[in-house]
């Protein structure tokens, strides 16, 4: 029969300030675990890497995404001139200027925190360029018209985007866009996407530049080539293979993620010595109680287990704790990074079972690791020794 | 339970110092019969506390024997002895040693912790305890809400909870003032007479020990003196 709970609670707030300042060490080890695992698993999800071995993106030289990249109209100009590009039948080539902004709508789950959905403008001719997209519901838009679509993720994760409805894009406020279509792409990132004529939209944003050029070739067979000239000296922009472009895109995640791997071991490190610290304190101000339940017939595993269950308590209520600040200011920080490199993704910070039990996982081994020798003191405490007087 | 035998055959105990042997007890014979109240008194040092812990199981002997009732303590490993005295010893001390963050109740059922029982059970049990102490209303106070005296009783609570064959009390009036240790000693007196249990006290106290039925002077290790009380003072309900 372990001892009541009381009496691990109590004496938690019996040393207030160490057992807090140890709650708020873990707490801030789960908090940034679980948003960094979060963080990751929403990237996966939207990463679903739209791979066309015909296709390539184009951005500014320098930028890594799309929401950073700023390309002028007449930079524009040379990329006609690429060989390779395929045409459609109407013998246009395949070639699709486009503009990435967001705009802030409402999720389903919560109206009132509204994140930031990435929005994309694009000519006819995207449709062209991009094959898998399809229209599942609805219709197109008509260019140069106030209308938009929306992709099949966007729709389920937020409110506000079914056919009929109006959204606001853009800087006036008047600006409202008809939803009258809804679109699928194999499930890639675009299906996070809102779709509307470029031209409009950059109206509506008082944009004078694209983002990005996505170009479409004949053949895989042309790629080298290709990209040897959208690279070469008659382009001032860089391109890459679309799987590339993806590819980089999640390589920088991994990156944050293994960098940020390392800090949370450092940082875990450093809880499990906060943690060794309070219980030293505890186990040394218990000397008397240790002794004394040593005599009255308590085991040193007892003894162990005391200051075991004790220190992963509080680790455990640490990690509650930091959850639960994750998952509240989970949707702030996705609206902090919406203006960043990141965000041209409509991804979330997803909380999975998996990291609620990495998280327990991590902090549960932090109390325990913590703890061993705190309580290895304990149980080697000398009965006679700690029950003379003072 | 029945009240068991105690006995010390050539019981040394030395502690070694650093390079120094200090012989604390030096081949001591003792026997106290089932049911006996026996109090040691002595100078400091002489090795009472000593002495009560061989015989409560808390310390070993370097050489010679302990016996409580069947178990040979001498011949029991560490891990043993500490199973055998929650069964069989109850401990009161000069400082009640309470756990602070525990109730009156939780503390006096902590041995219980470690025995099969319910919970129910382990109520009954606590309160019947609590009663014979007479605080049986204090049940959810915390030690800092009781006086010394209270926190005594509530560690005699603990020390008889378990229904153990012999208490070892070791100064347990040692803090406390002349009359509340009075009541202490009459509660002591009527757990022997009534509940048959052994007890061994050690106090420095000349009236405490009029409490007991025999009297033992313990002094550099060595029994000088063994005068059995034929009237000791009578226990006094309380
Ligand atoms: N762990 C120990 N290591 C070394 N010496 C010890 C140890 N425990 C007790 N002693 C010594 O043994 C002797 C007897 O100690 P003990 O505590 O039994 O005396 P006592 O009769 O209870 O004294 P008091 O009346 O002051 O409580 C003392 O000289 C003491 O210093
Ligand atoms: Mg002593």
């Amino acid at each position: 029969m372990p001892l009541p709970l009381s009496y691990t609670w109590r004496n938690l707030l019996a040393r207030r300030l160490s057992s807090g300042l140890t709650f708020l060490v873990v707490a801030v080890v789960v908090f940034v675990l679980s948003v960094l695992l979060s963080f990751a698993a929403g990237m996966q999800a939207s990463l679903k890497a739209a791979n066309s071995p015909v296709n390539i993106v184009v951005l500014k030289a320098g930028a890594s995404a799309e929401s950073t990249s700023i390309i002028w109209d007449d930079e524009v100009t040379p990329l006609a001139q690429t060989p390779g590009v395929a045409t459609n039948e109407s013998g246009g080539q395949l070639l699709s200027r486009e503009l990435s902004v967001q705009a802030p709508v409402p999720r389903r789950t919560d109206l009132s925190r509204k994140a930031n959905v990435p929005v994309r403008g694009v000519d006819d001719i995207a449709f062209g360029v991009h094959p898998e997209v399809r229209i599942t519901e609805g219709r197109s838009f008509v260019q140069g018209q106030m209308e938009a679509i929306v992709g099949r993720a966007a729709r389920g994760r937020f409110a506000n985007l079914e056919i009929g409805d109006q959204i606001a894009l853009g800087r006036q406020v008047n600006r409202l866009f008809r939803i009258v279509g809804v679109f699928e792409a194999n499930g890639s990132a675009l299906e996070s996407e809102i779709w509307a004529p470029r031209t409009v939209l950059t109206d509506s944003y008082r944009r004078t530049f694209a983002s990005s050029v996505h170009l479409r070739l004949s053949a895989p067979s042309a790629m080298p080539a290709a990209l040897d000239y959208v690279n070469g000296p008659s382009v001032q922009l860089r391109g890459k293979r679309e799987g590339e472009y993806y590819e980089d895109l999640n390589k920088k995640t991994r990156e944050i993620v293994y960098l940020a791997s390392i800090l949370i071991g450092i940082m875990s490190v450093g809880a499990a010595f906060a943690v060794a610290n309070t219980m030293y304190a505890a186990v040394d101000a218990r000397r008397r109680e240790i002794a004394m339940l040593r005599t009255i017939g308590f085991a040193r595993r007892s003894v162990i287990s005391i200051f075991m269950i004790e220190s992963v308590l509080l680790t455990a209520i640490a990690c509650a704790a930091g959850l639960t600040c994750a998952a509240y200011l989970g949707g702030m920080k996705q609206d902090y990074l919406s203006d960043k490199t990141w965000t041209v993704f409509a991804f979330e910070l997803k909380m999975t079972p998996q990291i609620l039990a990495i998280c327990f996982a991590v902090a549960t081994t932090v109390g325990v690791i913590g703890a061993v020798a705190p309580a290895g003191r304990a149980a080697r405490t000398r009965i006679l020794d700690a029950l003379r007087k003072a | 339970m029945s009240a068991v035998d105690i006995d010390l055959r050539l019981v040394r105990k030395v502690y070694h110092k650093g390079r120094m042997n200090i012989t604390v007890l030096d081949g001591l014979d003792l026997s106290i019969e089932g049911g006996d109240f026996a109090v040691i008194m002595g100078p400091s040092g002489s090795g009472k506390s000593t002495l009560l812990h061989l015989v409560g199981g808390l310390d070993s002997p370097t050489s010679g024997s302990v016996r409580v009732g069947d178990a040979h303590l001498e011949r029991m490993s560490e891990r043993e002895l500490t199973a055998w005295r929650s069964r069989h010893v109850g401990f009161i001390f000069q400082m009640y040693h309470l756990v602070p963050v525990l109730t009156a109740a939780q503390n006096v059922e902590l041995p219980l912790l470690l025995f099969r029982m319910s919970s129910a059970e382990r109520r009954k049990r606590v309160e019947t305890a609590l009663e014979i102490v007479g605080l049986k209303d204090r049940m959810d106070h915390r030690p800092n809400q009781l006086s010394g005296g209270q926190e005594q009783r509530v560690a005699i609570a603990r020390a008889i909870v378990t229904d153990p064959d012999v208490i070892v009390a070791d100064e347990p009036t040692g803090d406390l003032d002349a009359k509340t240790s009075t009541e202490i000693l009459q509660l002591l007196s009527l757990l022997n007479s009534e509940f048959r249990k052994s007890i061994i006290m050690v106090t420095h106290d000349p009236r405490a020990a009029g409490f007991g039925k025999r009297l033992l002077h313990l002094d550099k290790g060595v029994l000088e003196r063994d005068e059995r009380h034929t009237h000791p003072v009578q226990p006094v309900a309380v």
